[in-house]
C-alpha cells in the first residue's frame, strides 16, 4: 500500500511540471517517468529497501514520495538542459 | 446492389432476428445466478495428495465429475461446478439452504482406508505395541489412548521414513508452538507450502520461534471421530499415531449403500468387495483373528482371560479421521471373514450421515484434497429483491438514456432509441439462448452496455451534424457521418471488448459474469448501433421527416467557426493539470492516512445478514453469538432495508467454518427468530489473495494489450498519454474510495477494469480527431491542431459521457447495495475518464509532439508571424485546411462490372449518388499562394496508417476508377 502512495504522490507532483518550460529529457513523458521512478526509489531508500505493508502505511508514507519525485523531475530536467546545450554546442562553435 | 436494396435487406434481416429473439424469449428460461435466486456457493482450492502429487487439469476434471455425481445425489437442480483458475473449483447450488450439508457432501475428499489397528498404532517407543492397552485402547480401541495433536506430532516425527506402496500419504509438515504446545498450522505436503501458506506466513511473521516439524512417509496421524459436543471446533484434540500401512483402500470396495443393522436397526453403510479387495479382506481379518486367539497377556504382564479383551480390531479411516474401530471375533471368524457377503461400517450414524458416506464411497474419492476457501449462502428472498432492483435499475437506465437521445438528437435520437430497443431484445434473447447465467454484476454489465450502445450512436450523430453544418445535404451528411465515424467506433468498441475479454479470462466467477455480458453486449451494440441505424437513416433521409435541419437538432453554426467560443483547451490544460495534481495529492494523503477499506472478499472473514423477527440490539446479538462461541471480534450493525424489515442486522466476524456459521444463525434464530433464511458469506484468505492477484494481472495485461492496439492502430506515441490518463483515472478512483471510506469489493475491481475500457473509449474519440486533423492542417502548430480537434469533439465527448453516466446513475438510485457500490466506482471512473481524455491525455500528447522538429519549426514561424505568440486557433495561412482523400479504396459501383460493356444505367445512377455523398464544402486549395507543405517534410503531411497501404495503379484499369477525388 505504501508503494501505491509513493507512486500516487509522484504522479500528483508530476502534474505541476506543466508550469515549467519543457526542457525535460524526453519531454513531459520523461518528467513523468522521472517523478514516478524517483518517488519509488527514494521512498524505498528511506524505508531501508522495504515496502511498508497496509497496516504500517501512515500519512508520512505518502509524504515519503515527495523528495524522490522532486529529485527525479530535477534530474530529468538537468539532463534535458545538458543534452540540449550539447546539441547546440557544435552549431555555435 | 443499390444502397436502398441493401438497406431494405438489412432491415429485413433485423426483423427476422427480432422474430427469432421474441420466440427465444418466450420459450426459453432465463438462467439466474445464485445472487438472484438464492442458494449456496462454494469455492475450493485443490491441494495435491499422494495419489495425485500435482494438481493437474485432469485431476481437477475428475474431481469435478465426482462432485457432480455427489451433487446429483443431493437432488439439486441446475447446479454449476466449474474450474476456476489453475487450482480452484467453484460450486453453485441453487435453492440449497443448508451450507453445512452441501460442504459435507460435495467437497469431502473421501479417502477411505482400512488398517489393522493393533498392528499399526504406535506407542511411546515409536513402534507399534499390540499388547499395550494404553496404546491401543484395548476393548475401547479408538476411544482411549489418544494424544493431543502436539504430542502425537512429536511422537510421529521420531519415526524414520518407511515409504511403501501401502502408505496413504507422503511426508507431512506441521508448524508447532513449543511454548503453548500446540500445532498452529498444517499439515502440508511440503515445507515450502506450509511456510508460504496464508495462515502460517502470518503466524511466522508474528512469532519467528515457531518450528516446522516433519513427519516422514510411513507414519500418519488420525483424529478420533468428533463427538456431538465437538461440533463447531476442529474436532477433538485427540490423535493416534499409526504406522501408515493400510490393508485396503476405498478402491477395494464396491456398491456402498445406506442400510440398517439387522439387530439394532441403527443406520449403517454396507458394501461389497471387489475381487482383489475380497482377498485382501480375508487375509487381514484372518491375521487379526489369529493374533486375537494367541493373545495371552498385556504388555505389563497382566493375563488376559476374558475373550472380549482378546478381540483385535481393524480401523476404518476416512480423510484421516477414524470412522469406526470394529473388532474381529476370533472365535466366530478364526479363518478371517469371507468378503463374499461384503461388510458394513456402523456406529454413530444418522440415516443422513450414513447416506452421505455411502454416496461418497459410491462415487469414489476425490483425487485431490479440497480446501474450502469461500462459501456464501443467499436467501431466496434477498435474491428476488436483488433481481427486482436490477430490473428496475435497467428499465430506469434505458428510459433516461432514451429521453436524453430524444431531447438532444430529436429524429436521430428516435432512430437510436429504436436501435436500443432492438439491441435489448437481441441481447435478452442471447442471454437465454447461450445461456448466460445472469448475476447481479451481469445486470450491471447489461445496463452499462445500454450506455455503450448509445455512445456509438452519439459519435455518429455528432459527425452527421458536423457534416450537415459544413454544408452537406442531409443524405450526404448521413452517409459521410457514418463513413467517418465508423473507424473511431470500431476502435473504441474493440478496446472495450478486449477489456471485457481479459476480465473474463483472468477474474473470479462473479466478475466473469459481468465481463461476459459486457463483451457480448459490445458486439451486439455494434451491430444495432451502426448497421441498423444506418439502414433506417439512409431510407429516411429522402423523406420529409429528415428534410429539415431542425429535426436533426443541427444549429446554424458555421464549420469554420471554432465551437465552444474558441476556448483555448491547450492553454487551460495547465490549470486542469494542476487541479488533477491537487486531487491526486489529497488522494495520496488520504490513502496514507486513512487507508483503503477492503471488503471481506480481500480481507477474509464471514458476514451474516439476517432479518430478525423480534426487536434486537447490538449487545443482545453479541451476547447470543458469544454464547455460541463465535462472538469474538464480531462487528454488528443494523441495516435499513424494506424487504428485510426493521430488525435487520449485518454481522461481520473473522472467517467462520460452515458449521460455526450454522451455530451463529441458530443462536440468533433461538433468541430472536430469523425471517426466512439468512444471507451468509465466508471468504478465506486464499480466495481474497486470488481475487487481488487476478485483478492486478488483469489490469497489467489490459494496459499492455490496449497499448499495443493503440500503437498499431494509431502510432506508438499515442499509447503513452493513454496509459498516463488511465493511471490517472484509477488512482483518482482509489483516492475517492479512501476519502469516502467506501468498501472495496470484487465489484469495485470489475468496475475499475471497466473504467479502463471506458476511459479509452473517450480518449480514442479525441485522438481519432487529432489524427484526422494532423494532415488537414499542415501549417498549424500542434497546440492549434489539438485545440481545433477538441473544439470539434468536446460536445460529442460530453454527450457520450453523459449517456454512459445516465444508466449508471439509474443503477445508483434504483440498484441494491451491491449494484450501488458498483455504480459508484463506475460513475467516478466515467467522469474521471471523460475529464482525463480531454485534459490529461490530449495535453500530454500535445506537449510531447510539439518537441518534434516539424512542429517546432511551425510554432517558430507562427510566433514570428504573430508577434511572438502562438494563437490558440490557427489563423491566416495556418488555418487553411487540406481535403484528404478517403483512406480506404472502397470499390465504387461506378466501376463497370464488365469494363468492355461500359457503365449501365443503374451504375450511372449510383455514380450520381456517390458524387452527392462526396460533395463537401469548398476547400482552400484554390488559393494559388497556399503551400500546405511549406513546413513539413513529405512524411509529415501524410497520416501514418498501417492498416492499408495504397495500391499502385495497375496499367489497363478503367479510368473511371477514382471517382471521389477532390474537385
Amino acid at each position: 500500500m505504501a508503494a501505491f502512495c509513493w507512486i500516487m504522490m509522484g504522479l500528483a507532483i508530476w502534474h505541476f511540471t506543466i508550469w515549467l518550460p519543457d526542457r525535460f529529457w524526453g519531454g513531459i513523458v520523461g518528467a513523468f517517468l522521472g517523478a514516478l521512478i524517483g518517488s519509488f526509489v527514494v521512498a524505498l531508500l528511506i524505508n531501508g529497501f522495504s515496502i511498508p505493508g497496509r497496516n504500517d502505511t501512515v500519512l508520512l508514507s505518502a509524504l515519503e514520495g515527495v523528495p524522490g519525485a522532486v529529485l527525479g523531475i530535477a534530474v530529468v530536467y538537468y539532463e534535458g538542459i545538458r543534452r540540449s546545450n550539447a546539441a547546440q554546442a557544435p552549431a555555435t562553435a | 446492389m443499390t444502397d436502398r436494396r441493401r438497406n431494405l435487406l438489412i432491415l429485413g434481416f433485423v426483423a427476422l432476428l427480432m422474430l427469432g429473439s421474441a420466440v427465444a424469449i418466450a420459450t426459453k428460461k432465463t438462467r439466474l445466478g445464485l445472487d438472484l435466486k438464492g442458494g449456496v456457493s462454494l469455492s475450493y482450492q485443490a491441494k495435491p495428495t499422494k495419489f495425485a502429487p500435482t494438481v493437474s487439469p485432469e485431476a481437477l476434471d475428475r474431481s469435478i465429475d465426482i462432485m457432480r455425481k455427489r451433487v446429483d445425489a443431493l437432488g439439486v437442480s441446475e447446479p454449476e461446478i466449474q474450474r476456476s483458475g489453475a487450482d480452484q473449483i467453484t460450486v453453485s447450488l441453487p435453492d440449497v439452504k443448508n451450507a453445512q450439508e452441501a460442504v459435507d457432501q460435495v467437497g469431502t475428499t473421501a479417502q477411505l482406508f482400512f488398517y489393522d489397528w493393533e498392528k499399526n498404532v504406535v506407542g511411546k517407543s515409536g513402534k507399534p505395541a499390540p499388547n499395550d492397552f494404553s496404546v491401543t485402547g484395548g476393548p475401547a480401541a479408538g476411544q482411549q489412548g489418544c494424544l493431543p495433536q502436539f504430542d502425537a506430532v512429536a511422537r510421529a516425527k521420531r519415526r524414520p521414513a518407511m515409504p511403501s506402496s501401502n502408505t496413504s500419504s507422503g511426508n507431512k509438515y506441521y508448524l508447532v508452538n513449543d511454548k503453548t504446545r500446540k500445532v498452529v498450522a498444517g499439515p502440508d505436503e511440503t515445507e515450502k507450502a506450509l511456510r508460504t501458506g496464508e495462515q502460517a506466513a502470518k503466524l511466522l511473521k508474528r512469532d519467528p520461534e515457531l518450528r516446522v516439524v516433519e513427519v516422514k512417509a510411513g507414519t500418519t496421524l488420525v483424529q478420533r471421530e468428533p463427538a456431538a459436543g465437538d461440533l463447531g471446533k476442529d474436532g477433538p484434540d485427540c490423535y493416534y499415531v499409526l504406522n501408515d500401512s493400510f490393508a485396503l483402500r476405498g478402491t477395494d470396495i464396491k456398491n456402498p449403500e445406506q442400510n440398517f443393522d439387522q439387530q439394532t436397526q441403527a443406520p449403517n453403510v454396507t458394501f461389497e468387495f471387489t475381487d482383489a479387495g475380497r482377498k485382501k479382506w480375508q487375509t487381514v481379518t484372518r491375521e487379526i483373528a489369529q493374533r486375537g486367539s494367541s493373545f495371552i497377556a498385556t504388555a505389563d504382564g497382566q493375563p488376559v482371560t476374558d475373550p472380549q479383551n482378546k478381540f483385535q480390531h481393524f480401523a476404518i479411516v476416512l480423510d484421516k479421521q477414524l470412522v469406526s474401530v470394529p473388532y474381529i471375533d476370533y472365535q466366530r471368524n478364526g479363518d478371517g471373514i469371507d468378503g463374499a457377503n461384503g461388510s458394513e461400517i456402523s456406529g454413530g450414524f444418522t440415516i443422513k450421515s450414513a447416506q452421505e458416506l455411502a454416496n461418497q464411497l459410491k462415487y469414489g474419492a476425490l483425487p485431490v484434497k479440497l480446501e474450502l476457501i469461500s462459501q456464501s449462502q443467499v436467501s431466496a428472498t434477498l435474491g428476488q429483491q436483488a433481481l427486482d432492483q436490477g430490473v428496475i435499475a435497467g428499465a430506469a437506465g434505458f428510459a433516461i438514456v432514451a429521453l436524453f437521445l430524444l431531447l438532444f438528437y430529436r429524429v436521430l435520437g428516435g432512430v437510436a432509441v429504436v436501435a436500443l430497443l432492438v439491441y435489448s431484445l437481441y441481447f435478452f434473447a442471447l442471454i437465454k439462448l447461450i445461456p448466460i447465467t445472469l448475476t447481479l454484476p451481469g445486470i450491471a454489465g447489461l445496463i452499462l452496455t445500454i450506455g455503450v450502445a448509445a455512445d456509438a450512436n452519439i459519435v455518429i450523430f455528432e459527425r452527421v451534424k458536423e457534416e450537415i453544418r459544413a454544408g452537406r445535404s442531409v443524405v450526404a451528411g448521413v452517409a459521410a457521418g457514418y463513413k467517418k465515424g465508423l473507424g473511431a467506433i470500431i476502435d473504441a468498441n474493440v478496446v472495450t471488448f478486449m477489456t471485457a475479454f481479459i476480465l473474463f479470462v483472468l477474474s473470479t466467477a462473479g466478475v466473469k459474469g459481468f465481463a461476459l455480458v459486457l463483451g457480448i453486449g459490445t458486439l451486439v451494440s455494434l451491430f444495432t448501433a451502426v448497421l441498423l441505424t444506418q439502414a433506417i437513416l439512409v431510407l429516411l433521409s429522402k423523406t420529409r421527416l429528415l428534410s429539415s435541419k431542425g429535426a436533426l437538432a443541427v444549429g446554424d453554426r458555421s464549420s469554420d467557426k471554432p465551437a465552444w467560443g474558441g476556448f483555448d483547451f491547450s492553454g487551460a490544460a495547465r490549470w486542469f493539470f494542476s487541479a488533477s495534481g491537487v486531487i491526486l495529492l489529497i488522494g495520496a494523503l488520504a490513502i496514507g492516512g486513512k487507508g483503503v477499506k477492503f471488503g471481506i472478499d480481500f480481507e477474509s472473514g464471514t458476514r451474516i445478514t439476517a432479518a430478525l423477527v423480534k426487536p434486537a440490539d447490538e449487545n443482545g446479538i453479541r451476547d447470543a453469538l458469544t454464547k455460541a462461541g463465535v462472538g469474538e471480534g464480531a462487528q454488528i450493525q443494523g441495516i435499513t432495508d424494506k424487504t428485510l424489515g426493521a430488525n435487520a442486522f449485518q454481522i461481520s466476524t473473522k472467517q467462520l467454518k460452515p458449521v460455526q456459521t450454522t451455530k451463529a444463525t441458530a443462536a440468533l434464530d433461538a433468541k430472536y427468530g430469523i425471517r426466512g433464511s439468512p444471507d451468509t458469506q465466508s471468504i478465506g484468505p486464499t480466495f481474497g489473495n486470488t481475487v487481488a492477484k487476478g485483478a492486478i494481472i488483469a489490469i497489467i495485461v489490459s494496459l499492455f494489450v490496449i497499448s499495443a492496439y493503440i500503437a498499431l492502430r494509431f502510432e506508438w506515441k499515442y499509447a503513452v498519454p493513454v496509459l498516463i490518463a488511465l493511471m490517472h483515472d484509477i488512482l483518482i478512483v482509489a483516492g475517492v474510495y479512501s476519502l469516502t471510506g467506501r468498501e472495496v469489493t470484487t465489484s469495485t475491481v470489475a468496475a475499475l477494469l471497466t473504467i479502463l475500457g471506458y476511459s479509452l473509449y473517450d480518449t480514442i474519440i479525441v485522438f481519432d480527431r487529432i489524427r484526422e486533423n494532423i494532415p488537414r492542417m499542415p501549417r498549424a502548430a500542434f497546440s492549434q491542431i489539438v485545440n481545433r480537434s477538441m473544439s470539434e469533439v468536446l460536445t460529442r465527448s460530453l454527450a457520450t459521457s453523459f449517456s454512459t453516466a445516465l444508466p449508471i446513475f439509474g443503477l445508483m438510485v434504483f440498484g441494491g447495495d451491491t449494484l450501488r457500490d458498483f455504480a459508484f466506482a463506475l460513475l467516478i471512473g466515467t467522469l474521471s475518464g471523460a475529464y482525463s481524455s480531454i485534459f490529461i491525455a490530449a495535453p500530454v500528447f500535445q506537449h510531447w509532439k510539439e518537441r518534434e522538429p516539424v512542429y517546432q519549426r511551425r510554432a517558430g514561424r507562427i510566433r514570428d508571424e504573430n508577434g511572438g505568440v502562438v494563437p490558440a486557433y490557427a489563423t491566416g495561412s495556418a488555418a487553411k485546411q487540406v481535403e484528404i482523400k478517403p483512406r480506404t479504396g472502397k470499390r465504387r459501383v461506378t466501376t463497370p462490372d464488365d469494363p468492355s460493356q461500359g457503365v449501365s444505367a443503374s451504375e450511372f445512377k449510383q455514380l450520381v449518388d456517390d458524387l452527392r455523398v462526396d460533395a463537401g464544402p469548398p476547400v482552400a486549395t484554390a488559393d494559388p499562394d497556399f503551400d500546405p507543405t511549406a513546413d513539413a517534410r513529405p512524411e509529415d503531411t501524410v497520416m501514418k496508417d498501417t492498416r492499408a497501404k495504397p495500391k499502385k495503379p495497375k496499367a489497363g484499369k478503367p479510368r473511371n476508377r477514382n471517382h471521389g477525388r477532390p474537385r
